[in-house]
């Protein structure tokens, strides 16, 4: 073997050598993250579920809602002014407690006849209360103003509400209001239930 | 992202702080044996989180601990992974905390200069038992209630300030809001944040000594990144897997049924604590809570003197590895002398049919705002057995126990009632040999009375062949969920038979006027038949004055007729076990 052979022999060897150290190396430092990186995600990773679990459980599935008696049809005044009526679900399930008979909101109850108009109490606007006001025979909301006709349509142009009351379906049995009480997302045009 | 780097290093000096936190040096090179220490910070970290998120849905009073833990466990997506997370890596803390001690002691690293840091790593073992300690009463559930009530007991063993410091922890004498709402504050703030204050010093300490090697060094120096962090990532990846293996196997952190202080327990600590448990058998309280843990624990202060010297630096392994002996020996002696209890197995039992039980109802009705132990309290299937258990199961014996599952030890005086009135409990019933066996009247009067020497006892092959039919006819009349009631046909048809071939009509009335002078069998084993009888069996319906012992519970307001019916329609309510 003449010397240069040797030395160019040599020179390869150190390359090899110093390319799978420097893989090796490489390979060291990817799994050190990888390892580190499920360690650090993993006790988060082992419970996002649960922060997640109410958006999971929003079903948007309206036939759940129940029916709920409300009143005697003969306490509606039959002029068609409106009455107000709290509402008593008969259950209330608030996470793990179940709630018997309890008042969730309240509503107006307007009657034509047998047709009995349900308006939840909330405005469309924040949720606040809304009031029924006699002398104006309209409704209106001692928060930001927002006013509404008898029909529950917004009256005035710039009525900061954007929709009129949201109403929720009604029905009458053997001389009983019955509804399907809902509530709405507040500050959009369309009625959107909550769910 | 360099200029980012750039900009906020400038403004921070973070570079500097990543370098020298990763670029310590480790002398000797990587090694296994130093994994420890970032295993119990990576499990702690893994108790913060998963601490933080399952308080996100945690309420601390006694009407909702139990019932808001019941949510996480059976209602909130994947909640029941996350409790198991948590519940299995406290008990992977306390197994590497040992190891790590262990470590640390034969290695000598406890030695000078690094006492400080010794005594630092043992505050934090006794921070970690803390939070086991205060963490498993948070379910509020009959295991954490008991356990803690022996281990608050114990706080009063402490002289002269025992008392008031035990009125302190549990919030008053009673266990209730108080005592959640303190052992949470404990357990989620008080505890982690000295935790943290401690881990901070101690690893300080750590950098500032170095890691304590052992000569002659057996490989180059390296640094702590990577080759160290690979290794302890490595061994944190196999804690985690541990830890998810346990959690998918047992389906995540039992839940036991909500605590009640009238409902018994075999109260049982975690099984990191059953050595003090077994050790309070053999000593008095005062010793085991006060005196053995202050003696061993000053010995434990002064070891990094003792170890100073070679044969001191061996007495000191000599003493954890004696320690760590006695314990997994009391532990052992914990664990064979409770399986060897049949008594203490059926109460274990006892508690997870109540736990099964209770969230059974919880599922299907809601949890009251009163709380779910009312619904175990109010549940009659659950009182039924309690009952049977109280009033009636020191002479019967419901499919050989005390109709909870607890054996007794006295023989049976009176029948069996697992499936009474069902064709097969009659047909044995009307068999001699059953009849005056110890499962049926071989404890009464009634083995030598009239049914078993003149009647049973004389029915020759014939006859013997026809009393099956007997039993199905009887059975008839108790109408039992369980069982077909018969055609009007077939019951005439066996009516004959009562009437006619045997003549059992002659001493027993069944839908007929009169009185028979044995039991008047018209209805027998029906709800109405039962109650009467347990009203009074000494009417003259039934027994009269023959009747042996049994009291008459109604007549003599020993039971209520509430729950008179309550286990009347228990004992109807489903087949003997065969």
């Amino acid at each position: 073997m003449t010397k240069e052979a040797s030395t160019e022999k040599q020179s390869s060897e150190t390359t090899k050598k110093c390319c799978s150290e420097d893989s090796r190396r490489r390979f060291i430092v990817v799994s050190t993250i990888t390892v580190s990186a499920a360690c650090g995600l993993f006790p988060l990773a082992s419970g996002i579920t649960t922060i997640l679990d109410p958006v999971k459980k929003s079903t948007g599935d309206q036939e759940k809602v129940p029916w709920t008696k409300v009143a005697p049809l003969g306490n509606l005044p039959e002029d068609g002014k409106p009455a107000k009526f709290e509402v008593i679900l008969e259950q209330v399930k608030d996470a793990w407690t179940t709630y018997k008979n309890v008042p969730v909101g309240a509503v107006y109850l307007t009657r034509d006849g047998d047709v009995v108009t349900a308006f939840n109490l909330k405005c469309p606007h924040l949720g606040c209360a809304v009031d029924y006001r006699s002398k104006s025979n309209d409704y209106f909301c001692p928060c930001h103003n927002s006013t509404f006709g008898l029909d529950g349509s917004v009256t005035d142009v710039d009525s900061p509400s954007p929709r009129g009351l949201d109403t929720m379906d009604t029905k009458v049995e053997a001389g009983v209001v019955w509804i399907r009480f809902q509530q709405f997302r507040p500050n959009i045009s369309d009625k959107v239930p909550l769910s | 992202m360099n200029r980012f780097l750039d900009w906020l290093d400038d403004r921070s000096g973070i570079r500097g702080i990543v370098k020298e936190a990763l670029y310590e040096k480790v002398p000797g090179g990587a090694r296994w044996r130093y994994v420890w220490g970032s295993c119990l910070t990576f499990a702690f970290f893994t108790q913060v989180v998963t601490g933080t998120l399952l308080w996100m849905s945690y309420s601390p009073s006694a009407q909702t601990a139990w019932e808001s833990v019941y949510f996480i466990q059976y209602e909130v997506w994947g909640g029941w992974f996350l409790r198991g997370v948590h519940h299995y890596m406290a008990q992977a803390m306390i197994v590497l905390l040992v190891l790590h001690l262990m470590q640390v002691m034969i290695d000598g690293a406890y030695k000078a200069p690094r006492e400080l840091n010794f005594w630092f790593g043992i505050a934090l073992l006794g921070v970690t038992l803390a939070l086991s300690l205060t963490g498993y009463l948070l379910p509020w559930d009959q295991k954490g209630f008991w356990a803690t009530a022996v281990a608050t007991n114990l706080i009063a063993e402490v002289p002269l300030i025992g008392p008031i410091l035990q009125k302190i922890v549990v919030g008053g004498v009673e266990y209730g809001h108080q005592t959640i709402t303190r052992f949470f504050a404990l357990h989620a703030g008080i505890l982690p944040a000295a935790l943290i204050g401690l881990v901070v010093a101690h690893i300080y300490l750590f950098r500032k000594h170095g890691i304590h090697v052992k000569e002659p060094r057996p490989k180059k120096d390296s640094y702590f990144w990577p080759d160290q962090i690979l290794k302890d990532g490595v061994a944190c990846l196999a804690v985690m897997l541990a830890v998810i293996i346990l959690t998918l196997y047992f389906k995540g952190a039992p839940l036991g049924p909500p605590a009640d202080p009238s409902n018994e327990f075999p109260a049982r600590p975690e099984w990191y604590f059953l050595f003090l448990f077994q050790l309070l058998k053999y000593v008095p309280a005062f010793w085991g809570a006060v005196i053995i843990p202050l003696v061993l624990g000053l010995l434990i202060l002064i070891q990094p003197f003792l170890g100073a010297s070679r044969k001191g630096h061996q007495f000191n392994i000599g003493f954890w590895w004696c320690l760590l002996a006695g314990a997994a020996g009391l532990t052992f002696l914990a664990f064979s002398e409770d399986r060897a209890n049949t008594n203490h197995g059926a109460a274990v039992k006892e508690a997870e049919w109540q736990a099964s039980r209770v969230v059974q109802i919880a599922q299907e009705d809601g949890i009251p705002p009163a709380g779910a132990v009312t619904l175990l309290r109010n549940d009659h299937e659950n009182r039924g057995r309690r009952i049977f258990a109280a009033h009636c199961a020191s002479c019967h014996r419901y499919n050989g126990h005390d109709g909870r599952g607890y054996s007794v030890e006295e023989d049976p005086s009176a029948p069996e009632l697992a499936g009474f009135a069902s064709q097969d409990w009659l047909t044995k019933l009307l068999n001699y040999d059953h009849y005056t066996s110890i499962e049926y009247f071989g404890g009464t009067a009634f083995k030598d009375g009239t049914m078993a020497k003149k009647v049973l006892k004389k029915y020759n092959k014939e006859e013997q062949k026809l009393l099956p039919q007997v039993a199905i006819l009887l059975s008839d009349q108790a109408e039992l969920p369980y069982q077909e009631s018969l055609t009007d046909e077939k019951r005439e048809s066996l009516m004959d038979i009562f009437y006619d071939d045997l003549a059992c009509i002659d001493c027993h009335d069944i839908d007929s006027e009169g009185e028979g002078s044995a039991p008047d069998l018209t209805g027998y084993g029906s709800k109405k038949w039962m109650t009467d009888f347990i009203i009074n069996p000494e009417h003259e319906r039934f027994y009269g004055k023959k009747n042996d012992r049994m009291p008459a519970y109604g007549r003599d307001n020993k039971l209520s007729p509430e729950e008179i019916e309550i286990v009347v329609d228990w004992i109807r309510l489903r087949p003997a076990v065969k």
